[in-house]
C-alpha cells in the first residue's frame, strides 16, 4: 500500500508531504527523482533504488506516491488522478499557489481519502460534508470572526448506507435533473489527407437535485451506436445487460454517470489541409481550415496548433484571418474562432531552417480544437429520463455538446 | 487575525499582499515562524490552538522537524473543537513513532474517544490510536480494534478493517491470530463498504488463509458489485487466489488450453475456434508462450526461470486432476459471473483487475470480452494508459489475435508520451496480420517523419520486426528502408540533429533483421547497402553494413567477385575510422580471408596484413588486442599461400578449428523469447517494473487448499452468536471495556496455555507444601505487613464498632475477624505461577515459574523467580539447569528506549543470577530453585536455554509487571502528597468489574460484607503484584448493601528506576453483586504505568478459585 504522498510544484519543489504508514519516506526521493533524466522521469511508475514510485501530473503539480510493496500500479494512479479532480474541484483549479494558499484542506481531504495506504473516502459528495470547500461566505467568516471551522462534526449520512454516493435525504423546494452530453472527437488524419481514424469519446454528465430517493431511468434511441461503455457505480448492471437502461440511484450534484465510445465515423467537422515545401533552406508553409462536413451549429473557438521543428532557426507566419501566437517553446498556436463566411482562413509564411540543412526532413503534426454547441456528434440520442416516482415541481433538461479530443493531422 | 500582522511598515505590505488571498491559509503557509507558536498552544482559545497546529503543519509540509513541540500538542487532543481535533491528529500521527514516551499521553483520549456516541469522533480515535505504532500500546490498539470491529456504525467498522494492517504492521506474533479472527468477523460484514476495507486488510495480513474466505466465497460475490472501488480491485484478486487454490485452474481456459488434457476433445473445440476466425494459423496464440505465462502465473518468473530445464518442461502437463471446468463447477461460474460487469467500471484499476480473472479462467471463447473494456481505457489518464498498455502487451504478445482486429486503437497521437508511442509501436508490430500490414506501414510511413527522432528510430525497428513477423511483406519494406537509409544519409551529414543517426542505425539493422531470414534472394539489397558504404556516415551503421559483408561474403556469385573492391575500400578507409568500426574491418578482414576463393587468396591476404598491420599501431587499445589476436589466430592461413593447401597442410591444426568455429559459422536463428519474457500477473507492480516486487505472490498452487464443511459451519454459528451479543449490548463504554480486557488477557500475556498452567501450578503444590511457599511471602512482606496491618486495624476498629456482627463461620485460618492481619492475608497470598516448559515439549520435564516478592540481592534491577522443576516421565532427568541466551539485537526502538533507563551501574551484574544445578531428577521427583533475573523489557520475555540430559531447549521466561515493582512503604499523608505532584498526564485509570467477592460473601453469610470485599480484593492484588497496600478508606455515609465509594490505596516503587508508583483502587456498586473498580495510577514513567494499569485491571477481572481456598 501506498506509504508516503508528495505534491511537487513544477520547479521540483516539494509542497507537502503526507506520510501515510509508518514506514516513513524521506523527501530526498524526490530530489533523486527530480534530478532523473527526462525521459525516464516521465515514466508512471519509476523503480528507484528504495521505492517504486508512481507518479501522475496534472497542470504543472506532480503527485508522486511511494510504497515498498507489490500493489496494483493502476489503484495507485487512479487515486492520485481522485486526489486531483477532489483538489481541483476544491480550489476551482490547480497550481503552486493554490495549493500552498489552502495546504491545511489538502492536508484534510488527504487524511479522508487515504487511510494506511489504502483509499477510504473518495466520493466527492460525502467529503464536501466532510470538509467544506472553500467558498466566499467562510472565507469572509473566517475573516470577521477568526474561526470557521472547515471540519465537520458529524459523519455525513451517506458514508455508512448502501448508497454511499447520496446523502440519505436530501431535501429541495425545486427539484431539478439535466443530462449532458458532452463529446470529443479523436482523429487522425494521415499525410495524404486521408481519414485513418475517428471515433468520439463522450460523456453523460448530470446534475440532479431530487428530494428524497429517486430512482432514474435513462434510455437512448439508438443504443446500438455504443461501441464501449464504463458506468459510475450507481448505474446498476443488469438493466443494462438486459435491455440497455441506465437505471440508478443518482449521486446529489454533479457527476459523470457513463462514459461511451463510439467509433468509425465517417466524417470530421473541419477540415485542414496543410501544405509545406522546401527548397534550399527555407519552407513555404500554407494552412487551410474550412468546414467539410455542416453539423448544423456553429462551430466555435476553432484553433490549430502544431510543434515547429527544432531544426528550424525562425519561423515568419501570418494568417488572414484569427491570430497567430509562437511561444518561446516553438509552439505555434493559431486561433481562428468561427470560420468567416467571406474566405477560408489560411496560415501562411516561410520557416528558416538551420544553416546547412537543405530541406526539412521533419514534418510537424497539426492538432486541432473546436467546439459545438448542441449538438453530439457520435449520433447518440436520449429518449427518455424517467424517475419512479415525480416528485413536486420536476424540472428536466438536456443538452450536448462536442469538442476536438486528440484531433491530429499529419503533414 | 489581523494582528498577526503586525503595525510595523515592512508587515504592511505582506498584509495588502495577503488580501488578495484572503481567508485562505496562504500567510501560514509562507511565514509559518513569524509569530511564537509555543503560547498559541497554549491558549484557551480554539482558534489561536487552530493557527497554531496550522502553523506546525506548513513547517511539516515544507520539510522541518518540528517534533520538540509534541508534548504541547499532544495536551490539545482533549480539545472538544473537530478542527483542533483533526491537526493535532494530522500532527500525532506524523511525530508519534519519534516520540514515543509523549505519544502515550494521548492514548486516554483515545480511549474517552472510542466512547464517544459521535461515530466520527470513534472513528478518528482509532484511526489514529491504530497509526500511533507503538509495541506498547499494541494490545490497548487491538482491543480497540476488535470493539470497533463490531460497531453499530458502518464508517467506523470500515476504519476497524483499515487499521488492522497497521497493528499487523508491528509484527507482533501474539496478535496474529487475534487480527486474524477480526479480519475474518469484517470479511462477513453485511455491508459492502465494509468488505471492500476487510479485503484490503486480508490482502495485506493473511493472503493465504483461504479459510476465511471459503466461508463467505458467495457471499464475498454476491456482495462484489456494490463494494466500493478500492476494495474490489483487492477482493477480485482475493477470490481469483482462493478459486485456484481451492479448485485448480480451468481446463477450457486459455491457461490450460495447450497442456496435453486428452479426454475431453478439447482440440476439436480448439479447431473450431481456429476455422471461425480468417487469419492464419500463427496469428492464433503462441503455444509455447501461453504456457509460459500460465507458468509463470503459478510459479512465478523467477522460480521458474531460474530451472535449467524450463523450456522442456513448458509441455509437461497439469495434473487433471488440479483442473476444474466452468460448465461444473459453480464457484468458478459465479467468479466469472460476478467479475464480467465489473469490465464497466469507472475505475481502470477495476477493470484491470477484472479481465485478469477472465483472463485467467474464462474459457477461451469468452477471453475476447475483455478487449473492448481494455481497449477503452486507453482513452484514460497518461498515466494508467502507460501502465494499460504493458499489460495489453502481455497478453497480445500471448494471443496476438485478440488484438488484431483492433489496430487502429493503437495508432499513436501527437499527445502520447515516449514510452506509450514506443509501446504502441511494439503492440502494432505484435499484431499485424497479412489484412492489416497496408495500413499499419502507412501509419509508420508518417511516424517516420516524426520530430521526435528517438521515436522514428523506434518506427524503423518496429518496420523490422513487422516484416519478420510476416513474410509476404518484405520487399516493400526492404525498399522503403533502403530509399530511408538514403535519404538518411544525407540528412545524416549534420551532426547536429539528434537522434538523426539513431534512425540510420536501426534502418540498416531492420534491413540485416529482414535479410537475415533469406539471404540469398535479398542479394541485390545486400550489394546495394555495401555500394551505400561510402555515403553512410555513422559509425554504428557503417560497423553494421562491414559486419554484413564478413557474414556475407560467400553468398550468390556477385558479392564474391565484389570482395576484393570492398576489402580495398575498408583497408583504404581504416585509418579515418571510428574504433567500434575498425574492430569489424579487422573481423570482417578475418572472415574474408578464411572463405576466400583460391584466385584471390593472394591479393586479400595482402590486404589484410595491411589492415593487421594498420591496426597494431592503432590509438585503441581495444583495436591493437584485437589485431594481435587475429594475427595470431590466422597465422597459419597467412603463411600460407593457397587456400586449399592449408587443408592438407595443417591437418588437425587447433588453430584452424578455432578459428573456423569463430568466424565461419553461420548465423544460428536467434529468437528473443526467452530473454526478456517474464510474465507477472496482470495487474501487478512487478508486470510494469519487470521484477517481482517486495510482497508480489504468484497464483497459490491448483488445489493447495483443502476446504472444510465442519470448520464452516460451526466458525459462522459462532460468529453469529458474537454478532447477536453485539445487538444484545448495543455498544455500551463498560461491555466495551470488558470486551477488550478480556482479549488481551488471553492474548498478549501468557498465550493459550495461562490457564490450565496455573491449576496445575496450585495442584502440584497442593501435592507438594505448600507451606513453604507461604511463608516465605509472608517474610518477603514483613514490614509492609506491619504498616497495612496499622491501617487495616484503624480501620476494623472503626468498623466493629459500628457493627456489631460477630462474624461466626471465619475462615480456618483466624479465630476472630475483628482481628484480622495482614499477616493472615500473607498467609493467602497464593502468587500465580507460570509455565516454562510443558512435559509434552520436555520429554516429561516441567518446569514452572513463580515470581517471588523477595528483594534480590544481586542487584535492585532483579527479580527473584522461584522455578520448579518436576519430573513426570519414568526416567530421571540429568544435570537440569537454566542459562541466559544473549540475546538477538532487536532493535526495537521503545525497547532500547526504556533499557536506556537501567541504572548504568548495574550493567556489570549478569543478567541472570544463575542457579544451583541439578544433577539428577528422580521420576516423580520435584525440586524448587531461585533464580534472579534481570529483565530488559517489561514486557518482552526473555530468552533462556534450557540444558538437561545434554540437550539444550529455548524457553521464554515473560516477565510480570506486578513483580517488577516493590513494596513503598509510605504513609497516607505521603500517598496523598506524592499522588498530588502526580496529576495529569501522570494520571491513568481504567474500569473493570471484579467478582471474587461474591463467592465469599455468599460462603460466609456472617461475615461483614465490606470486610471481605476489602480482603479479597487485597488478596487478589497482592496475589498479583509486590506492593504495599498504604490505606483502606469507607465512605461515611453508606448503606450496607452499597460499597461505593470504598478506596484502597497501594504504593510500590518501579525496580529500574526507583519512580514511585501510586495505585488507588475505587470501588462501586452493590456488595452482593459485581463491583465496578476504578483503578488509577500516578506515575511519572508513562509507558510502565499504563501497562501496569492493564495488568491489574486485568487481573482482577479474572475469577480464580485460588482466592478463597
Amino acid at each position: 500500500m501506498l506509504q508516503c504522498i508528495f505534491l511537487l510544484s513544477d520547479s521540483g519543489e516539494v509542497m507537502l508531504e503526507k506520510q501515510l504508514t509508518g514506514h516513513r519516506v524521506d523527501r530526498s526521493i524526490c530530489d533523486w527523482f527530480w534530478d532523473q533524466a527526462d525521459s525516464f522521469k516521465s515514466l508512471p511508475v519509476i523503480a528507484s533504488p528504495t521505492h517504486y514510485l508512481f507518479q501522475m501530473v496534472r497542470d504543472g503539480i506532480t503527485f508522486l506516491a511511494c510504497t515498498q510493496v507489490e500493489m496494483p500500479p493502476l489503484m495507485a494512479i487512479e487515486f492520485l488522478c481522485r486526489v486531483a479532480d477532489v483538489l481541483s474541484d476544491y480550489l476551482g483549479g490547480l497550481n503552486e499557489d493554490l495549493i500552498k494558499d489552502n495546504f491545511i484542506i489538502v492536508y484534510e481531504l488527504l487524511d479522508e481519502m487515504i487511510d494506511n495506504g489504502f483509499p477510504l473516502t473518495t466520493e466527492p459528495n460525502i467529503l464536501r460534508e466532510m470538509i467544506a470547500p472553500p467558498n466566499l461566505v467562510s472565507k469572509m467568516l473566517s475573516v470577521v470572526t477568526g474561526n470557521a471551522s472547515n471540519v465537520s462534526d458529524t459523519l455525513p449520512s451517506g458514508a455508512g448506507s448502501c448508497v454511499p454516493w447520496r446523502p440519505t435525504d436530501p431535501k429541495y423546494s425545486s427539484n431539478e435533473v439535466y443530462v449532458d452530453l458532452v463529446e470529443e472527437m479523436d482523429a487522425i488524419v494521415n499525410r495524404d489527407g486521408e481519414l485513418v481514424k475517428c471515433e468520439i469519446y463522450g460523456q453523460v454528465q448530470m446534475s440532479s437535485q431530487l428530494t428524497g430517493f429517486p430512482d432514474l431511468t435513462l434510455s437512448f434511441a439508438n443504443p446500438s451506436v455504443l461501441e464501449d461503455m464504463r458506468f459510475h457505480p450507481c448505474v446498476r448492471f443488469r438493466p443494462w445487460e438486459s435491455h440497455q437502461v441506465l437505471s440508478f440511484v443518482p449521486p446529489d450534484g454533479q457527476f459523470k454517470l457513463m462514459s461511451y465510445r463510439v467509433k468509425k465515423l465517417k466524417n470530421t467537422p473541419l477540415y485542414v489541409k496543410p501544405q509545406i515545401t522546401s527548397d534550399s533552406g527555407t519552407c513555404r508553409v500554407s494552412v487551410l481550415v474550412g468546414i467539410r462536413s455542416d453539423p448544423g451549429k456553429t462551430i466555435e473557438s476553432i484553433t490549430l496548433s502544431f510543434q515547429i521543428p527544432h531544426c528550424v532557426s525562425s519561423a515568419d507566419l501570418s494568417s488572414n484571418h484569427g491570430t497567430v501566437t509562437i511561444l518561446s517553446n516553438k509552439t505555434c498556436t493559431w486561433t481562428i474562432g468561427r470560420i468567416p463566411s467571406d474566405k477560408t482562413p489560411c496560415l501562411s509564411g516561410t520557416l528558416a531552417l538551420e544553416t546547412g540543412l537543405e530541406r526539412l526532413h521533419v514534418n510537424p503534426t497539426f492538432k486541432v480544437g473546436f467546439k459545438i454547441m448542441g449538438i453530439a456528434l457520435s449520433g447518440l440520442r436520449i429518449e427518455k429520463l424517467d424517475l419512479k416516482t415525480i416528485p413536486p415541481r420536476l424540472y428536466k433538461g438536456f443538452r450536448a455538446q462536442t469538442r476536438a479530443g486528440e484531433f491530429d493531422v499529419r503533414l | 487575525m489581523f494582528n498577526q500582522f503586525g503595525s510595523t511598515a515592512e508587515t504592511l505590505s505582506k498584509a495588502s499582499a495577503a488580501v488578495l488571498r484572503i481567508g485562505t491559509d496562504a500567510h501560514l503557509y509562507d511565514d509559518p515562524e513569524d509569530v511564537n507558536i509555543a503560547p498559541l498552544l497554549d491558549s484557551k482559545f480554539e482558534s489561536e490552538k487552530c493557527e497554531a497546529l496550522k502553523r506546525l503543519l506548513a513547517l511539516i509540509a515544507q520539510g522541518f522537524d518540528v517534533s520538540n513541540f509534541f508534548p504541547q500538542v499532544v495536551k490539545n487532543v482533549a480539545s472538544h473543537s473537530s478542527e483542533v481535533k483533526k491537526l493535532v491528529y494530522l500532527y500525532l500521527l506524523h511525530y508519534a513513532e519519534k516520540r514515543p514516551n509523549e505519544a502515550l499521553l494521548s492514548i486516554n483520549y483515545f480511549q474517552k474517544d472510542l466512547g464517544d456516541p459521535n461515530p466520527l469522533v470513534r472513528a478518528w480515535a482509532l484511526r489514529t490510536m491504530a497509526g500511533i505504532r507503538l509495541h506498547v500500546i499494541a494490545p490497548l490498539a487491538l482491543a480497540a480494534v476488535s470493539k470497533c470491529a463490531r460497531d453499530p456504525a458502518v464508517y467506523v467498522r470500515k476504519c476497524a478493517a483499515n487499521a488492522l494492517p497497521k497493528l499487523n504492521d508491528l509484527r507482533l506474533e501474539e496478535h496474529a491470530s487475534a487480527i486474524e479472527e477480526i479480519v475474518g468477523i469484517l470479511l462477513n460484514d453485511h455491508s459492502p463498504g465494509v468488505v471492500g476495507a476487510a479485503a484490503a486488510a486480508f490482502t495485506s495480513i493473511c493472503p493465504n488463509n483461504f479459510k476465511l474466505i471459503g466461508k463467505n466465497y458467495k457471499k464475498l460475490c454476491q456482495i462484489l458489485p456494490d463494494v466500493e472501488e478500492w476494495g474490489q480491485i483487492l477482493l477480485i484478486g482475493t477470490l481469483l487466489r482462493y478459486v485456484v487454490a481451492r479448485h485448480g485452474l480451468v481446463r477450457e481456459s486459455l491457461m490450460l488450453s495447450l497442456h496435453g488434457l486428452d479426454s475431453n476433445g478439447f482440440y476439436e473445440k480448439d479447431g473450431v475456434v481456429r476455422d471461425e476466425r480468417d487469419g492464419d494459423k500463427r496469428d492464433l496464440f503462441d503455444a509455447n508462450l501461453v504456457s509460459l505465462v500460465s507458468k509463470c502465473y503459478i510459479e512465478g518468473p523467477d522460480e521458474y526461470m531460474s530451472r535449467d530445464n524450463y523450456g522442456e518442461t513448458v509441455a509437461a502437463s497439469f495434473d487433471s486432476k488440479e483442473t476444474t471446468s466452468v460448465g461444473d463447477n459453480e464457484d468458478v461460474k459465479i467468479l466469472l459471473q460476478c467479475t464480467s460487469p465489473l469490465l464497466w467500471s469507472n475505475n481502470s484499476a477495476v477493470v484491470l483487475a477484472a479481465a485478469g480473472v477472465q483472463w485467467i479462467m474464462a474459457p477461451l471463447e469468452d477471453v475476447k470480452k475483455i478487449v473492448k473494456p481494455l481497449l477503452f481505457l486507453l482513452r484514460s489518464s497518461t498515466a494508467s494508459k502507460y501502465v494499460v498498455l504493458c499489460n495489453i502487451l502481455v497478453f497480445a504478445k500471448a494471443v496476438p489475435s485478440l488484438f488484431a482486429p483492433h489496430f487502429e486503437d493503437f495508432f499513436i497521437c501527437s499527445s502520447d508520451a515516449y514510452q506509450v508511442k514506443a509501446h504502441k509501436l511494439e503492440m502494432l508490430s505484435l499484431i499485424a496480420t497479412t489484412s492489416s500490414i497496408s495500413s499499419i506501414l502507412r501509419e509508420f510511413e508518417d511516424y517516420i517523419k516524426d520530430p521526435d527522432r528517438s521515436f522514428a528510430a523506434d518506427t524503423v525497428a518496429a518496420i523490422g520486426l513487422c516484416a519478420k513477423r510476416l513474410p509476404e511483406i518484405p520487399t516493400a519494406c526492404l525498399n522503403g528502408l533502403l530509399a530511408l537509409v538514403r535519404q538518411e544519409s544525407f540528412a545524416g551529414d549534420l551532426e547536429s540533429v539528434d537522434g538523426e543517426a539513431g534512425v540510420l542505425v536501426q534502418a540498416v539493422m531492420s534491413i540485416q533483421t529482414i535479410i537475415e531470414r533469406d539471404p540469398l534472394s535479398h542479394e541485390k539489397v545486400i550489394i546495394q547497402l555495401f555500394r551505400s558504404l561510402d555515403s553512410v556516415k555513422v559509425a554504428a551503421a557503417r560497423a553494421t553494413i562491414i559486419w554484413m559483408v564478413g557474414v556475407y561474403c560467400s553468398l550468390g556469385h556477385i558479392i564474391p567477385r565484389m570482395l576484393t573492391t570492398i576489402t580495398k575500400y575498408l583497408a583504404w578507409s581504416f585509418k579515418s575510422e571510428a574504433s567500434e568500426t575498425k574492430l569489424q574491418i579487422l573481423n570482417t578482414a578475418a572472415k574474408v580471408l578464411i572463405s576466400a576463393e583460391v584466385e584471390e587468396f593472394q591479393m586479400l591476404k595482402k590486404i589484410v596484413l595491411y589492415v593487421l598491420e594498420l591496426g597494431e599501431c592503432d590509438l585503441n587499445y581495444d583495436v591493437r588486442d584485437r589485431t594481435r589476436f587475429l594475427k595470431k589466430m590466422l597465422s597459419y592461413k597467412l603463411a600460407c599461400h593457397e587456400p586449399a593447401e592449408d587443408s592438407v597442410a595443417s591437418h588437425g591444426n587447433i588453430a584452424e578449428h578455432v578459428v573456423e568455429h569463430v568466424f565461419g559459422r553461420k548465423l544460428k536463428p536467434f529468437s528473443p523469447l526467452a530473454l526478456h519474457n517474464r510474465f507477472y500477473l496482470p495487474g501487478s507492480l512487478s508486470q510494469i517494473v519487470l521484477h517481482a516486487a517486495p510482497g508480489y505472490e504468484a497464483l497459490p498452487k491448483p488445489c493447495s487448499f483443502v476446504f472444510e464443511e465442519h470448520d464452516h459451519l460451526s466458525d459462522s454459528a459462532r460468529q453469529r452468536e458474537a454478532r447477536d451479543d453485539l445487538n444484545g449490548s448495543q455498544e455500551s463504554s463498560e461491555t466495551g471495556d470488558e470486551d477488550g480486557s478480556s482479549e488481551y488477557d488471553s492474548e498478549s500475556y501468557n498465550g493459550s496455555d495461562f490457564s490450565c498452567a496455573g491449576d496445575e501450578r496450585n495442584d502440584a503444590n497442593d501435592a507438594n507444601d505448600p507451606l513453604i511457599q507461604i511463608s516465605e511471602v509472608a517474610v518477603s512482606t514483613d514490614q509492609e505487613e506491619l504498616r497495612s496491618k496499622m491501617a487495616l486495624d484503624l480501620w476494623l476498629d472503626e468498623e466493629s464498632s459500628s457493627s456489631n456482627q460477630t462474624p461466626s463461620a471465619l475462615d480456618r485460618n483466624q479465630s476472630s475477624y475483628a482481628k484480622i492481619s495482614v499477616g493472615d492475608i500473607g498467609s493467602r497470598v497464593n502468587p500465580k505461577s507460570y509455565t516454562l516448559l510443558d512435559p509434552g515439549n520436555g520429554n516429561g520435564l516441567k518446569i514452572d515459574y513463580t515470581f517471588l516478592s523477595e528483594v534480590s540481592t544481586a542487584s535492585p534491577l532483579h527479580v527473584c523467580v522461584e522455578v520448579l522443576f518436576q519430573n513426570s516421565s519414568t526416567e530421571p532427568i540429568l544435570e537440569v539447569n537454566l542459562e541466559y541466551e544473549e540475546a538477538k539485537k532487536e532493535s526495537d526502538s521503545a525497547e532500547q528506549t526504556l533499557v536506556g533507563k537501567a541504572n548504568a551501574s548495574y550493567n556489570n551484574v549478569p543478567t541472570l543470577i544463575r542457579m544451583e544445578e541439578l544433577n539428577c531428577l528422580e521420576p516423580g521427583q520435584s525440586a524448587k530453585r531461585l533464580i534472579q533475573v534481570r529483565f530488559h523489557h517489561h514486557l518482552l520475555p526473555m530468552r533462556l536455554s534450557l540444558h538437561y540430559n545434554g540437550k539444550k531447549v529455548p524457553v521464554k521466561l515473560r516477565p510480570d509487571l506486578g513483580y517488577l515493582v516493590k513494596p513503598f512503604p509510605i504513609t497516607i499523608e505521603e500517598f496523598l502528597a506524592t499522588e498530588s505532584r502526580l496529576p495529569g498526564m501522570f494520571e491513568y485509570s481504567r474500569r473493570c468489574t471484579f467478582t471474587d467477592h461474591v463467592k465469599d460473601t455468599r460462603m460466609e453469610n456472617g461475615k461483614d460484607k465490606f470486610l471481605s470485599i476489602c480482603e479479597s480484593i487485597t488478596l487478589k492484588v497482592l496475589s498479583n503484584s509486590n506492593l504495599h497496600l498504604v490505606s483502606v478508606d469507607l465512605p461515611v455515609a453508606n448503606t450496607l448493601e452499597d460499597a461505593t465509594g470504598l478506596r484502597l490505596r497501594f504504593s510500590s516503587k518501579i525496580l529500574s528506576s526507583e519512580i514511585p508508583l501510586l495505585i488507588t483502587i475505587t470501588v462501586q456498586g452493590k456488595c452482593s453483586e459485581d463491583l465496578n473498580l476504578t483503578v488509577k495510577i500516578n506515575c511519572e514513567e508513562t509507558v510502565f504505568g499504563l501497562n501496569l494499569l492493564n495488568r491489574i485491571a486485568n487481573f482482577l477481572v479474572e475469577t480464580s478459585s485460588s482466592a478463597s481456598s
